[in-house]
């Protein structure tokens, strides 16, 4: 289904920009989804429903773009308590076109 | 550009028949629990750790030689009264691409590995 669509758009972009991954462009796409999902006015104890929230609203945005990528995305929310928290991830793809973008956000609640 | 790729690339991977997420699910586990099993949260210790599993895992999965882009995430978090939530969203081919998420934890850490299979279509 989605990837029919994709199929169809990609005779329409010839300049190499438009399908190579753009991280700033992404990247503000994202802050923008996680400060409209999880910022000031959205209730407190909602908490288990903000990560929902943010990869919605984060791959809502990316798919608007209208580029030829499929996407993933992950989100992790911790609340602050001094406890250790890492992450590390590794990727098999095609490093010419194929890219990344991580944000880490701090909030003060 | 993608008919010519079909005319002059040939691949010696075998067509990939849907994600097999038991097979890449048993990879993870045995991946993770040869760098976390027997060990407690370690702070000097878990960048190394991460780097591992992801690592060893994503190495296995190529291994297989199957036609697919991968992409393996993993979080491991220290045990602790708060609370740890994650969740991801995909917008992919749902026929031919897949994911599984590997779920782990001992006395002293909490760990989560994903997995994301993306089909080359050629």
């Amino acid at each position: 289904g989605c990837w029919q669509h994709l199929s169809g758009k990609m005779e329409d972009y010839q300049a190499t920009e438009e399908t190579t991954f753009v991280v700033d462009e992404v990247s503000n796409n994202v802050k923008e989804a996680i400060e409209s999902a999880i910022g000031p006015g959205v209730v407190a104890h909602a908490f288990n429903q903000w990560t929902t929230n943010v990869v919605e609203q984060t791959l809502s945005q990316l798919t608007k773009l209208g580029k030829p990528f499929k996407y993933i995305v992950t989100c992790v929310i911790m609340q602050k308590n001094g406890a250790g928290l890492h992450t590390a991830s590794s990727c098999f793809w095609d490093s010419s076109t194929d890219g990344s973008c991580t944000i880490a956000f701090g909030l003060s609640i | 550009m993608r008919s010519l790729l079909r005319a002059w690339v040939a691949l010696p991977f075998s067509l990939p028949v849907g994600f097999n997420a038991e097979e890449a699910h048993n990879i993870v586990k045995d991946c993770v629990d040869g760098v976390l099993g027997g060990e407690d949260y370690n702070h000097n210790n878990i960048n190394q750790w991460t780097a591992s599993i992801v690592e060893q895992s994503l190495t296995h999965l190529v291994k297989l030689g199957k036609a697919y882009k991968y992409i393996v995430t993993c979080a491991v978090v220290q045990k602790s009264a708060y609370g740890f939530h994650t969740a991801s969203s995909c917008f992919w081919d749902t026929t031919a691409d897949g994911t599984c998420t590997v779920r782990w934890e001992n006395r002293t850490m909490n760990c989560v590995v994903n997995v994301f299979a993306i089909a080359i279509v050629l």
